[in-house]
């Protein structure tokens, strides 16, 4: 039993070097061993030992090896020890050294540190003397002041009692003199209270007699006395007093007018503009007075008693403006034409002179309210300058709800989204009116109404954009936007759509040509029969001036867009619309942009539908006289041909007719494109048929010398390169013209040099057997 | 801005009557706030915000299409937030026909801005365009307390108009993300089915494309 314990034991012990050790070390417990009966497993836990037997030893030798080392270490040490006895020595007086010194700072601190407080405090005494001092004197000044009627120097006294320390003179009360200086501050609180009522009383008379120097003397004692909003609110009351009345006057002169002035149709904006620079011009005079005397952050305290007046005069101004110019009928008359066709319209010529004058109204009063942003925020700026974030945007927020909400704003606001109605109004009839008269000048590549509506279109944007208001300049170019894109553009739509007349000789070869165009054809007569032209020659040049028509349209939006954008910078310059004012713009111009495309996209359907009523079914048959011009010939023929051309110059010809009638009338850009489109098309057809013809060497040759005419002159009326059309015909010349069938192989492949062959294997076998004169088995026979 | 910044560009217009949270909505989206005491909106507001539409939901749109190829990340919504007073009615109206989307949204505990609902969708029928996505929006659900017009109620008469519907709480940020990006996701889908018409009906040669274009969601 005492083996079992003997694990424990071992434990806490230092292990001897062998022996039990094992039983430690090892995994294997002892007890496992005895329970061990079989041979085979003692054998294996034998072997495990003696494995762990081994390590163990392994590790006492490396023990052992370091002996040496551990030893010479400790010798080290053992000489370091007297070393570190002097060491703590010196340590040990250091620090005393150093407490010394500390309470010796203490002491002298602490004696500085009591002279400074009577030295304060002594200042204090003195303080308090001189307010003391200060009071008895603020006493006897108010009362000689008050004597005297020197209200300013009584002010300033009361300002320098009010100012004084309310707990000194509590103080003061409380000492031996307390009785004598009760005294004197129920005289000075006597004295203050008559200031301010002989102040006020003086204040109330001179503002009655329109004594400005008066006024302004007594406006600048107010602040004196603690009495800034009361002082302020005054004199705004005087202020108003005076706007009021050269508002009246001004408004009775307007009623005086004679309508042969010429100023006359304006005179409302005129009145506006009278009423805001009279604004103006108090606040620029007085506003340093107020900034000097009331201090800085004040001047919206002004203003907003101001603006009250202000809204007041504004109100009376548009209600005659109303009355006078018969606004609200005039809307309520738009409005009903705008909803029912029926009732009898309004001329837009008329609303003309009110929509000027009223957009003028509203740039008076943004220009107006931006003066006031400008100045308030300025003078809050320099009185908030220490003041927290909140106080700040407080003041903004109280800044914008006045400007905001002010009557002048609601007005405007007002009057402007009823001038929106009428301006779209004025707009689309003028627009109507246009097309209506749209009139055609020979020689000229467009018609009247192009010119006509862009100018109507900028005149009402552009006096959307002399309101100064943003809203509505991106109210009326969303409005233009619908205008141009679905009303107008319909009208041109609908031009086109009538189709390009094909003439009767074109319709029999179209029909004779192939039975898809047979079907066109009629489809195009179906277009032909409704329309009313007198004759086709005016159906004819009717589509192409549309043509002409809407490019410009697309064009002129372009450059209406970037008219706008430059007018507008000096708007944003301004300030006016806040943060996203130039956003919202960008937003609007983008949409109108957008038209130009769609234009653009019109214009593409227009010549598309010219290509193929105009010129396909008249190219194609001059195209198909080259299959009866036989390219199999001898000598002789060819020398004849060359007197008597069978095919090319035929062609030409025709070709050039045919595009002079377009170059005359079309625009330069819309004949390059259709010309273009004429070209693609001839290269097609010419394919098409040079694949159902056959050659010899010289037909070849002849073949050749056609093609580069034909390209010699298309490249003369086209702008643009037109070789990689015919790249494709060109090599397939090249082929006709070969001596024999390998002689492809000087071209092909490594031996193209800079040529790109255009043609697969397959065609160039495909026109190798064009010619009769190769054999078909040479030509299989090739490696392409 | 210039065209290349963004995959689709979207306008969703917010109109309703004034003090239902119309801007409080926008701003609640845009800039992730909710500033109490939000002053009366002057004409129009305008708010550009771009949206990352997850994979997975391109992929159901995806599937409208075998043509399209799917190279879209993102793209951008341009939300103009109008004022509900009657004044800049007229200013407000020219913004329909160039929208998108439509966002009609009403006050549950003002029954008479749920009253003025079909007001605003004569407004919509007369000046929007016929192809406009219009979601009604019950906004203010926070204050439950003091609702006046029941979800059901809200529920039946946006199905009579054939309206998506929705309540939420520009306050509290409930479903604010999910009108706009579930809105983003429509928009995304009819306009892939657009192209896919338009792509199929491409005009036959000699026939010329029929003249008139769908004037909306012409995304270049």
């Amino acid at each position: 039993m005492a083996d079992l314990n003997s694990p424990q034991k071992l434990l806490r012990v230092p292990p001897p070097p062998e022996g039990v050790g094992g039983g430690r070390c090892s995994e294997i417990s002892t007890e496992l061993i005895r329970s061990l009966t079989e041979l085979q497993e003692l054998e294996a836990v034998y072997e495990r030992l003696c494995g762990e037997e081994k390590v163990v030893e392994r590790e006492l030798d490396a023990l052992l090896e370091q002996q040496n080392t551990i030893e010479s270490k400790m010798i080290t040490l053992h000489r370091m020890g007297p070393n570190l006895q002097l060491i703590e020595g010196d340590a040990k007086q250091l620090a005393g050294m150093i407490t010394f010194t500390c309470n010796l700072a203490e002491n002298v601190s602490s004696k500085v540190r009591q002279l400074d407080l009577a030295k304060n405090r002594l200042y204090q005494a003195i303080q308090r003397a001189d307010d003391i001092l200060d009071l008895k004197f603020c006493m006897d000044g108010v009362q000689t002041a008050l004597r005297n009627e020197d209200y300013e120097q009584a002010a300033a006294h009361i300002h320098r009692y009010l100012c004084l320390d309310k707990s000194v003179i509590e103080l003061s009360r409380q000492g031996k003199e307390g009785s004598m200086i009760d005294a004197n501050l129920k005289l000075l609180q006597e004295a203050e209270q008559r200031l301010k009522a002989i102040v006020t009383e003086k204040f109330t008379i001179a503002t009655k007699e329109g004594d400005l120097p008066q006024v302004e003397r007594f406006f600048k004692i107010f602040p004196l006395l603690g009495l800034h909003e009361e002082g302020l609110s005054k004199f705004s009351e005087y202020l108003c007093k005076q706007v009021a009345n050269k508002s009246e006057e001004n408004l009775l002169l307007v009623l005086g007018t004679d309508m042969s002035d010429r100023r006359a149709a304006i005179i409302f904006a005129d009145t506006f503009t009278l009423l805001f620079e009279g604004i103006a011009r108090i606040v620029e005079t007085h506003q340093p007075i107020v900034e000097t005397y009331y201090g800085p952050g004040r001047l919206y305290t002004l203003i907003k008693y101001l603006q009250v007046e202000c809204d007041r005069q504004v109100e009376k101004v548009v209600d005659k403006f109303i009355k006078q110019r018969n606004y609200h009928q005039q809307f309520r008359h738009v409005q009903n034409n705008l909803r029912n066709s029926a009732t009898e319209k309004i001329e837009p010529r008329e609303l003309d002179p009110i929509l000027t004058e009223v957009t003028l109204m509203n740039a008076r009063s943004e220009l107006y309210l931006s003066f006031l942003r400008k100045r308030i925020s300025s003078d809050f700026e320099v009185g908030d300058s220490m003041a927290s974030e909140e106080v700040k945007q407080e003041h903004q927020k109280c800044l914008d709800k006045l400007l905001n909400n002010c009557l002048l704003s609601c007005t405007m606001q007002e009057l402007i989204g009823l001038y929106i109605t009428m301006e779209e109004y004025f707009m689309r009839e003028t627009v109507n009116k246009a097309v209506a008269l749209d009139t055609y000048e020979k020689g000229q590549l467009t018609s009247s109404m192009v010119d006509d509506v862009f100018y109507i279109v900028k005149k009402c944007i552009g006096r959307a954009l002399s309101s100064s208001s943003i809203d509505c300049l991106c109210a009326m170019i969303n409005l233009a936007t619908t205008e141009l894109e679905s009303d107008f553009r319909d009208v041109l739509c609908n031009k086109l759509r009538m189709g390009f007349p094909a003439t009767t000789l074109q319709d029999i070869q179209r029909g004779v040509t192939s039975a898809v165009n047979i079907m066109h054809s009629s489809l195009q007569q179906g277009k032909f029969d409704t329309k009313g032209f007198e004759s086709t020659d005016e159906a004819k040049l009717s589509f192409l001036v549309t043509l002409n028509n809407v490019e410009i349209c697309s064009e002129n939006i372009s450059t209406l867009k970037k008219t706008l954008e430059s007018d507008c910078t000096k708007l944003f310059n301004q300030g006016i619309g806040g943060e996203q004012a130039q956003a919202k713009f960008d937003s609007c111009l983008s949409d109108l942009a957008a038209v130009s495309n769609k234009f653009r996209d019109l214009l593409q359907e227009g010549l598309t539908e010219l290509n193929n009523t105009a010129i396909k079914p008249q190219v194609q048959p001059w195209i198909n006289t080259f299959l009866s011009v036989s390219h199999n010939i001898e000598e002789e023929e060819f020398n004849d041909y060359e007197a008597n051309d069978p095919w090319v110059q035929q062609f030409i010809l025709n070709l050039e007719q045919q595009m002079a009638e377009f170059k005359a009338s079309l625009s330069p850009v819309i004949y390059d494109n259709l010309t273009s489109l004429m070209t693609s098309f001839v290269a097609v057809e010419l394919e098409r048929v040079v694949l159902k013809s056959t050659f010899n060497r010289l037909g070849g040759l002849q073949f050749d010398k056609e093609l580069r005419s034909l390209i010699a002159y298309l490249t003369t009326v086209t702008t643009w390169t037109i070789r990689d059309k015919f790249a494709r015909l060109s090599q397939m010349a090249t082929i006709l013209n070969l001596e024999r069938v390998t002689e492809i192989l000087d071209y092909w492949g490594a031996n193209s040099g800079p040529l790109t062959w255009r043609l697969t294997p397959a065609e160039v076998r495909q026109v190798l057997a064009l010619r009769i004169d190769f054999r078909n088995e040479d030509i299989k026979r090739l490696r392409l | 801005m210039s065209m290349e910044d963004y995959d689709f560009l979207f306008k969703i217009v917010l109109i309703g009557n004034a003090g239902v949270g119309k801007t409080c909505l926008v701003r609640r989206f845009t800039q992730g706030l909710f500033p109490p005491g939000q002053g009366a909106t002057i004409g129009v507001d305008f708010m550009i915000k771009t949206v990352e539409i997850n994979g997975e939901k391109v992929k159901v749109s995806e599937r409208l299409s075998d043509v399209l190829i799917c190279g879209f990340t993102g793209k951008e919504l341009q939300i103009w937030d109008t004022a509900g007073q009657e004044r800049f009615r007229s200013i407000t109206q020219s913004y329909y026909r160039s929208a998108n989307a439509l966002i009609l949204t009403y006050d549950i505990t003002c029954e008479e801005s749920f009253r003025c609902l079909p007001e605003w969708l004569r407004e919509i029928e007369q000046y929007a365009s016929n192809k406009v996505i219009t979601v009604l929006v019950g906004n203010k659900i926070d204050l439950a307390e003091r609702r006046e017009v029941s979800q059901q109620r809200a529920e039946e008469f946006s199905e009579a108009q054939d309206m998506y519907y929705l309540e939420t709480s520009a306050k509290e940020s409930d479903n604010v993300e999910k009108l706009f990006l579930d809105l983003a996701c429509r928009l995304i889908s009819e306009a892939r089915q657009n192209t896919l018409v338009n792509s199929v009906s491409s005009p036959l040669p000699g026939e010329g494309k029929s003249i008139s274009y769908l004037t909306c969601c012409n995304f270049n």
